[in-house]
């Protein structure tokens, strides 16, 4: 099976600033990829390179397909949310409906009508007449009755409240992600997607400070909550970062021994959330 | 070609009120002050002239041929308001064409979708150049023929044959076809007024229609100024060339006397590179004409820079 996405030497400049700055980048199917970074670090230029929103330098293949090339031929096989306001103001929700069957040979209008029925959207609709969750549920609906094999979001549930964004995954989850078809989300909003990933990619100032499984994480990485009496121990064997929280300390390791760390105090995984604001504070040297 | 009939009927839906509502107005304020007209005449009834001697005296007095060239003249020299509508309605439509969905973000909707730029952008100059002439001419014919129909019941009232008096005199498809074929004419000469303005839509940053009219002005004032400088005259300049442009487009916005035909004329008759007189040649010779060439390679430029630039735009 070859890569959905595969990138080399991916840059994207704007003057002289490199927003993306040289990645490599491999997206195998069937995958749930989170691309995660600060605000600035690069996220969205790399995603307006994959989706031929934007020129760039580097070799960069999508379903083996130059986006930059063909944009229009590549969106028949891949689908994208931006964010949840972009769909025209103007636009009646049958004529959405309608005009999408019409330009995309995947849409299956009865299964975007069903999942509409479930919601508050109807189909006389105006677009400006929906609250910012029934926007996001519509075009939620469009995408997945889109049969693609790539879905990128890029910040998809900003500015919805908790309740829509749960269900938008919920529905991500349940009714569309299947093996035969991959999923590249970037967000900040870290503790929203980490149960849902199965890779993880963070990206610092254009460049990649991590590339791994959520597998990988589990094993690579471990916390250990120290006893105020272990303190200096824990210091000594090189954890990665260290925080402090309620006067206990914090300490995050990579590839550590175990049963030593386990001798100082409490062990778990870290949460993706600690991992990234470890990474990102040790300037990428994770 | 099932995708771009879509794309031309997403651009209908999203401007439904400037294609359809807008010309629909129009025809209905022709209606109204008709109808103002002939309740005026008739309020006035016992002291100057009564409607029926008024029509009595058109039926007896006036020649047929005469008549008959009066309708054909009135059915070109009415759609004057419609024609200057469309040209506006047009115009904004273009300098919004490339622009308002980069504002409002939506582009980023429409590029999610397998539709190339090419179609998108070809959608757009179609509607502008087709579609919207099509639905203002359509709407015209409309106006005239309920114009017809009143006049028709208050000649019958007043105890005259309308049939003898107008109805029957001539055939009005001769004058609504050349109108017509003087929109789809216009279409192409415009091409690169129409090329410019989808150019400006793709490339501004906001304002597009600073964008469209402050550059070609201060470069015609530059221009101006710079001749003047040089040689203490006022030559040609942009100014003037597209004063030309316009008085030797092939729409019926004119009339007067012209080689020895009283008439409707087509663009402005003051110059002498083009024949006025509104026949089928006359716009033919125009769009085969070196001028068009010139303006369709021209509009060749700015499209191709459009598409270019629509290629890169995303929503910032």
């Amino acid at each position: 099976m070859t890569n959905v996405i595969e990138a080399r030497g991916l840059t994207k400049r704007y003057g002289k600033y490199k927003a993306v700055d040289s990645i490599d980048l491999e997206v195998p199917a069937g995958r749930i990829v989170g691309l995660i970074g600060p605000n600035g670090a690069g996220k969205t230029s790399a995603l307006k390179a994959i989706l031929g929103l934007t020129n760039f330098e580097g070799e960069l293949k999508v379903l083996g397909k130059d986006p930059s090339r063909d944009r229009a031929a590549l969106m028949e096989d891949v689908c994208f949310i931006a964010d949840v306001a972009v769909l025209p103001r103007w636009a009646r929700v049958w004529q959405l409906l309608e005009f999408t069957e019409k330009i995309h040979p995947r849409f299956r209008r009865e299964k975007c009508e069903a999942y509409l029925k479930t919601t508050k959207v109807r189909m006389d609709h105006r677009v400006k007449q929906l609250s910012k969750g029934m926007v996001a549920q519509l075009h939620l609906a469009i995408v997945m009755a889109i049969d693609v094999r790539l879905l990128v979001l890029d910040e998809p549930t900003l500015g919805l409240d908790i309740l829509y964004r749960k269900q938008f995954y919920t529905n991500l989850l349940n009714d569309y992600f299947d093996e035969q078809r991959s999923i590249l989300i970037t967000t900040h909003q870290v503790e929203e997607v980490e149960h849902i990933l199965s890779d993880l990619v963070f990206i610092q100032e254009g460049k990649i400070a991590l590339d791994c499984t959520m597998d990988d994480v589990q094993e690579r990485y471990i916390e250990l909550m120290a006893t105020p009496e272990t303190i200096e121990a824990a210091r000594a064997l090189n954890p990665l970062f260290e925080r402090v929280l309620f006067g206990r300390h914090i300490f995050l390791y990579e590839n550590a021994d175990r049963a030593k760390l386990s001798a100082l105090g409490e062990l778990h995984t870290p949460s993706v959330a600690d991992l990234f604001v470890a990474t990102m504070s040790n300037g990428g040297e994770a | 070609m099932n995708r771009l009939k879509a794309l031309m009927v997403r651009e209908y839906w999203e401007n439904r009120g400037a294609f359809r509502t807008t010309p629909l107005v129009i025809g209905g304020i022709y209606v109204v002050v008709f109808l103002m007209g002939i309740f005026t005449f008739g309020y006035f009834d016992n002291e100057f002239h009564t409607l029926k001697e008024a029509i009595q005296f058109i039926a007896q007095k006036t020649n047929p041929g005469d008549r008959a060239f009066a309708i054909q003249m009135g059915l070109m020299f009415n759609s004057f308001l419609f024609t200057l509508v469309l040209a506006i309605v047009v115009f904004f439509y273009l300098l919004g064409s490339l622009y308002d969905d980069r504002k409002d973000r939506s582009i980023l909707w429409w590029k999610s979708l397998p539709a190339s730029d090419t179609l998108t952008l070809a959608s757009k100059l179609l509607s502008a150049m087709f579609v919207v002439p099509v639905f203002f001419f359509v709407v015209y014919v409309l106006t005239m023929l309920a114009l017809t129909i009143i006049s028709s019941i208050v000649v019958l009232t007043l105890g005259e044959n309308p049939w003898t008096l107008f109805l029957g005199l001539t055939n009005p498809f001769k004058p609504l076809g050349m109108l017509l074929a003087s929109y789809l004419a216009m279409a192409f000469w415009a091409l690169p007024l129409y090329g410019w303005l989808m150019f400006v839509s793709a490339v501004s940053p906001r304002i597009p229609l600073l964008f469209a009219l402050v550059p070609p002005a201060v470069f015609a004032v530059l221009q101006i100024w710079i001749d003047f400088l040089r040689t203490f005259t006022l030559k040609t300049n942009l100014g003037g060339l597209i004063w030309n442009w316009f008085a030797n487009s092939p729409l019926i916005i004119s009339g007067g006397e012209h080689n020895g035909n009283v008439g409707a004329a087509l663009g402005i008759p003051i110059t002498d590179d083009f024949d006025h007189a509104v026949t089928i040649g006359n716009m033919l010779d125009r769009l085969f004409s070196v001028d068009m060439l010139m303006g369709l390679l021209l509009a060749a430029v700015f499209l191709a820079a459009a598409l270019w630039l629509r290629h890169r735009a995303t929503d910032n």
